[in-house]
């Protein structure tokens, strides 16, 4: 397999399809990103899109990371009978 | 490309899933055990939404089987479950790396335009990019090609935003309702 990728990489016209999947990629992904997304330019450079996406990767697991202590929280009443514990209950369908 | 209510509607119902399985730890009142098993469940609901089909997931799955098996096994059920937990992943990047250097000594000792060494140049932060998106993508540093780890890095993005989304409706509901 190894041997396949370093000859493949000499051929341009191989490198030249990937170059332009590349490219789609990178402008989807710029599409996704929210702090992208509202900049109008369309020339942000593909390794800004990169570092934004990464910056935006760790966001989302930082909020889940929230999300799940909040609800740890919120789960925290061990008294079956609270009505705040039955309301989170019935949110999760317990 | 944006998180369907469809997708949703199926995070929610497995996420639901796994937290009645995990119930006992939810009911314990060590609050990291409770966090960890609301995040472990919300994770093999997210992986969950593939059914195998991306990298990423697949890593996902089997890094969430080791913590808990039995999880895994029940969210998934149906869905190759003990194909998915067991696979082995292809080689690590690393190896791939060594070859790329290697060529890359070669191709300097040719002369290069101004232009060629500009878009070597490009290429090369480009390169130094994905290594850190391998790095935050589950799976990445099994993703060789990099057009391969573009696409996973936008499903996976599209599938945290749905995660995200969910959990957000669920915690901002419930402590809207606790605070009246």
């Amino acid at each position: 397999m190894s041997s396949r990728r370093s000859s493949r990489s000499r051929q341009s016209g191989s490198s030249r399809i990937s170059d332009d999947q590349i490219s789609d990629l990178v402008s989807k992904l710029q599409h996704l990103i929210p702090e992208l997304r509202r900049r109008r330019s369309d020339k942000v450079s593909a390794s800004k899109v990169l570092q934004e996406t990464c910056n935006y990767i760790r966001n989302l697991h930082r909020e889940v990371d929230d999300l799940s202590d909040r609800l740890s929280e919120l789960l925290a009443s061990t008294d079956d009978n609270s009505a705040e514990a039955a309301i989170i209950r019935s949110l999760l369908n317990y | 490309m944006q998180p369907t209510s469809s997708m949703k509607e199926e995070f929610l119902k497995k996420w639901q899933m796994g937290l009645e399985i995990v119930r006992p730890s939810i009911d314990n009142t060590n609050v990291s055990e409770r966090k960890k098993a609301i995040k472990l469940s919300a994770d093999v609901a997210m992986a969950s939404l593939r059914k195998g089909t991306t990298c990423w997931s697949r890593a996902l799955i089997q890094k969430s089987a080791t913590e808990d098996n039995f999880l895994v096994r029940q969210v998934l059920s149906g869905i190759k479950a003990e194909t998915l937990i067991n696979k082995k992943l292809t080689k690590k990047v690393v190896c791939h790396r060594k070859i790329v250097r290697r060529s890359k000594k070669i191709s300097r000792r040719k002369s290069r335009s101004a232009s060629e060494e500009a878009a070597a140049k490009a290429k090369r932060i480009v390169k130094k990019r994905t290594q850190g998106l391998r790095s935050v993508v589950p799976g990445g540093e099994f993703m060789s090609n990099d057009v391969l780890l573009l696409q996973e890095t936008l499903d996976y993005i599209v599938s945290l935003q749905t995660q995200v989304n969910v959990m957000r409706s669920i915690v901002d509901a419930a402590e809207a309702e606790i605070e009246r």
